[in-house]
């Protein structure tokens, strides 16, 4: 046996399923993350997304094969010890609405006993990295819109410089505006940080101009998976149906726009 | 009298709801990790709730007695079925419910993302339930702690009839003689109690909430103070009792004429040197068996309900039987002895006003079957189903043209207004002579006897000779008169000073 020359990959699916109520709702699926990229995970809704995305974290326990976390088999690890070291915004946000903002954002470096400077400086930088004012440090989750609460999950998911992230539908509700300043920001940050990033994203336009690879799953499995371009060629029906959705929405956008061309 | 109940109301009050929440927080984690069992473990609680405070007090008499004997042969102490610690228990049990409720309900408000974000960044479980879990469950856990706290402090004015000082002593006592300053002095003094607990744990929660630590430690402090200056007060207060000599637990029932014997015999006890405590307020059937167990020392009962509750006889025999069949078996079969028979009786009777009685011609309870079918009979609401009833149906063959039920004071009341011609009484009611009511003879011999007789318990036998000398020194005139002085409206007079003029008559 010889030790491997090259890193391991940051995510390493095995042969992983999960069985609920007798379905497997991620099936067989098999497939490596390398280090450093920034990687889109769609599909429709249920295809089976957020069980993938929590299977590295081990929110969700595979009920066959293994899943690795550079190199090391999630099984194995302790899970509050293996997820402090994992950045991760879940889907439908989350903040502790009994702490403020800063406490929010602070929460894993609290957890790992980081000291209070350090921590207060950590929080000022990332208020700063997603673009809010300092002094919603001391505001209540309660107070914040849609867009800022997903800016403070963001924040909270990077506050202990973690090398992998998981980003699930950061986009949530947003309106378009806020989605694309948003998108911009976190491949802005994947890029600054030097991160591994999966992010699950319903909506491919806003992965297609910033990821380097998609990845489609439909009922548990993997049907797509290559760059944004290469899924273009793809004639598998879900991935098919998932590029003509907005193109569908464009044309009708146009016809809004200019109802003189539409006969 | 208001200082010392108020402390020992705090008291037993603040350790009920301490035991309730020591009971309560491992029963919480269990239910939140096993949903299953919520259910059954719930509606168990709820079912104590259904049961009335006063009915669960006095089932922990017996239910400590039985603990209490085997202790004793196993282990070779027992413990003490009254006061304490059935208060304790029963209290503690009535508060449980709402600290389940408000501990499942407030655990189960907090939102899954919540729990889930939570887990996700990394907290142990343990950190999850501080940090995340129980402020955010704080409000409905303190709403049933506080409805738990509000709750014990008003039932524990119960404890009174399980031998427990609390304020419910000025309640049952004012009650019962109609001192209605002792029953608000003692309601507000409860209400005044609750408010200020209640503020306090208020004043903690909104402080969990705005997670203002300086607020939470403010209630947290005025609880601390309270609790511990006071019972500590009624402690060092109660620190001189005499070393060597246990005082003499004399207990009384909750009726004045029980309150008026329990002073008397204290009176004559502390002239002889002998120290005394009374613990009055007791249940009828508690009394007893706080006697035979060694928790009172002496009391005044009736031969009728002995004959009954202690010797378990459904029928009625004549008075000399009863008497001297009480006097051989009660020391055989529950070491409690007859010390004397004060001569007096309080037994059931029918009473009439004396004019109607007179113009009738009614003497006797035979008159009276004659003339029944044109009366109107009003009763207690008790009487109808007592075994006295069925012996007068039986020796007379009573037949009224209308029987009715009422509480006590309205039975008076119907006898007064002319709605009713006959009613039950009291031989030794202060009323019989205050309002000129003629007691019908009972010349069959149809209602049992219950003469007053002074019980001594196993622990304190000397006291028979020291009480002898009351041997039917009480006429029941006398009585009456003493229980008048207290239950009537004007010129009342207080159970000490009653005790003292029957005294004067009873030398
Ligand atoms: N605990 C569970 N029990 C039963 N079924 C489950 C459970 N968790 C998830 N599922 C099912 O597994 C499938 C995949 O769920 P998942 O949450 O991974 O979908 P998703 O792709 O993230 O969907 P969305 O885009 O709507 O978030 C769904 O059909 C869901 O109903
Ligand atoms: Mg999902």
């Amino acid at each position: 046996m010889t030790a491997p020359a090259i890193a391991p990959d940051a995510i390493a699916y095995d042969d992983v399923t999960v069985r609920r109520a007798g379905n497997a709702i991620v099936d067989r699926v098999t497939l490596k993350i390398a280090q450093g990229s920034f990687v889109a995970l769609t599909g429709a809704s249920g295809a089976g997304k957020t069980t993938l995305l929590r299977l590295v974290n081990r929110m969700v326990r595979a009920d066959a094969g293994r899943v690795r976390v550079f190199g090391e088999d999630v099984a194995d690890a302790d899970p509050p010890e293996l997820r402090r070291g994992i950045g991760y915004a879940s889907q439908g946000v989350g903040l502790f609405p009994h702490w403020t903002v800063a406490e929010n954002i602070a929460a894993v470096p609290w957890l790992l006993r980081h000291a209070p400077r350090r921590r207060a400086a950590r929080v000022a930088e990332l208020l700063d990295l997603v673009e809010l004012p300092r002094d919603f440090g001391d505001r209540f989750p309660r107070q914040l819109s849609g867009g800022q609460a997903s800016r403070v999950g963001l924040a909270r998911a990077l506050a202990a410089e973690p090398r992998l992230l998981l980003l699930d539908e950061p986009f949530g509700a947003l309106d378009p505006e806020t989605r694309v300043s948003l998108a911009d920001k976190i491949s802005e940050l994947h890029d600054l940080a030097h991160l591994t990033t999966l992010m699950v994203t319903h909506d491919l336009a806003d992965a297609l101009t910033r990821v380097q690879r998609v990845i489609v799953c439909d009922a548990g499995r993997i049907v797509a998976d290559g760059t944004p371009a290469s899924l273009v060629a793809s004639t598998h029906p879900a991935v098919v149906a998932l590029i003509a959705a907005p193109l569908d929405q464009a044309d009708k956008l146009a016809a809004l726009r200019h109802p003189e061309l539409v006969r | 009298m208001l200082p010392d109940r108020l402390a020992a109301h705090l008291g037993v009050s603040a350790a009920a709801i301490a035991l309730a929440i020591v009971v309560a927080v491992p029963l919480v984690m269990l239910l939140v990790a096993r949903p299953a069992l919520r259910g059954w473990v719930l509606a168990g609680a709820a079912v104590i709730q259904t049961v009335p405070a006063l009915a669960l007090l006095a089932l922990f008499y017996p239910l400590l007695l039985v603990i209490g004997e085997v202790t004793q042969r196993v282990a070779g102490f027992g413990i003490p079925a009254l006061g304490l610690l059935p208060s304790l228990l029963a209290l503690a049990l009535y508060a449980l419910l709402p600290l389940l409720r408000g501990g499942v309900d407030g655990l189960a408000s907090v939102p899954p993302e919540t729990l889930d974000a939570a887990d996700g960044i990394g907290m142990t479980r343990r950190q999850r339930l501080i940090q995340v879990e129980l402020p955010l469950a704080a409000p409905i856990v303190m709403g049933g702690l506080r409805v738990a706290a509000v709750w014990t402090i008003g039932a524990a004015t119960l404890a009174t009839t399980v031998g427990q000082k609390s304020l419910g002593d000025l309640i049952f006592a004012g009650l019962q003689i109609e001192d209605w300053s002792l029953v608000v002095t003692g309601c507000l003094a409860a209400a005044f109690l609750a408010i200020i607990v209640d503020m306090a744990l208020w004043r903690i929660e909104t402080g969990l909430g705005e997670r203002a630590w300086g607020k939470c430690l403010l209630g947290l402090g005025l609880l601390v103070v309270l609790v511990v200056g006071v019972t500590g007060w009624y402690w060092s207060k109660r620190a001189p009792v005499a070393e060597g000599e246990r005082p003499v637990v004399i207990g009384a029932k909750s009726f004045s004429e029980q309150y008026i014997l329990a002073e008397l015999i204290a009176a004559r006890l502390r002239a002889q040197g002998v120290p005394v405590t009374i613990r009055s307020g007791l249940g009828s059937v508690i009394a007893f068996r706080a006697l035979a167990a060694g928790d009172i020392d002496i009391y005044v009962d009736y031969t009728g309900t002995l004959w009954d509750s202690a010797l378990g006889n459904k029928m009625p025999a004549p008075r000399g039987v009863m008497l001297a069949t009480l006097t051989a078996e009660l020391p055989k079969r529950h070491k409690v002895e007859i010390a004397a028979s004060l001569g007096f009786e309080n037994a059931y009777a029918l009473a009439m006003k004396r004019a109607d009685a007179d113009r009738l011609g009614i003497e006797t309870l035979a008159d009276l079957a004659t003339a029944a079918p044109r009366l109107r009979m009003a009763t207690d609401t008790e009487f109808q189903s007592r075994l006295e009833w069925r012996a007068l149906q039986a020796g007379y063959g009573l037949k009224f043209a209308r029987l009715t039920s009422y509480t006590p004071t309205l039975m008076v009341r119907a006898l007064q207004s002319g709605e009713a011609d006959v009613i039950t009484a009291f031989s030794s009611d202060g009323r019989i002579a205050a309002d000129d009511l003629k007691l019908l003879a009972d010349p069959r011999g149809a209602l049992p006897a219950y003469d007053a007789v002074l019980l001594i318990g196993p622990r304190r036998p000397e006291l028979k000779a020291r009480l002898a000398g009351l041997a039917g020194k009480i006429p029941v005139e006398a009585m009456r008169e003493a229980n008048w002085q207290v239950d009537r409206d004007t010129d009342k007079r207080t159970v000490q000073q009653a005790a003292a003029w029957l005294e004067a008559r009873a030398k």
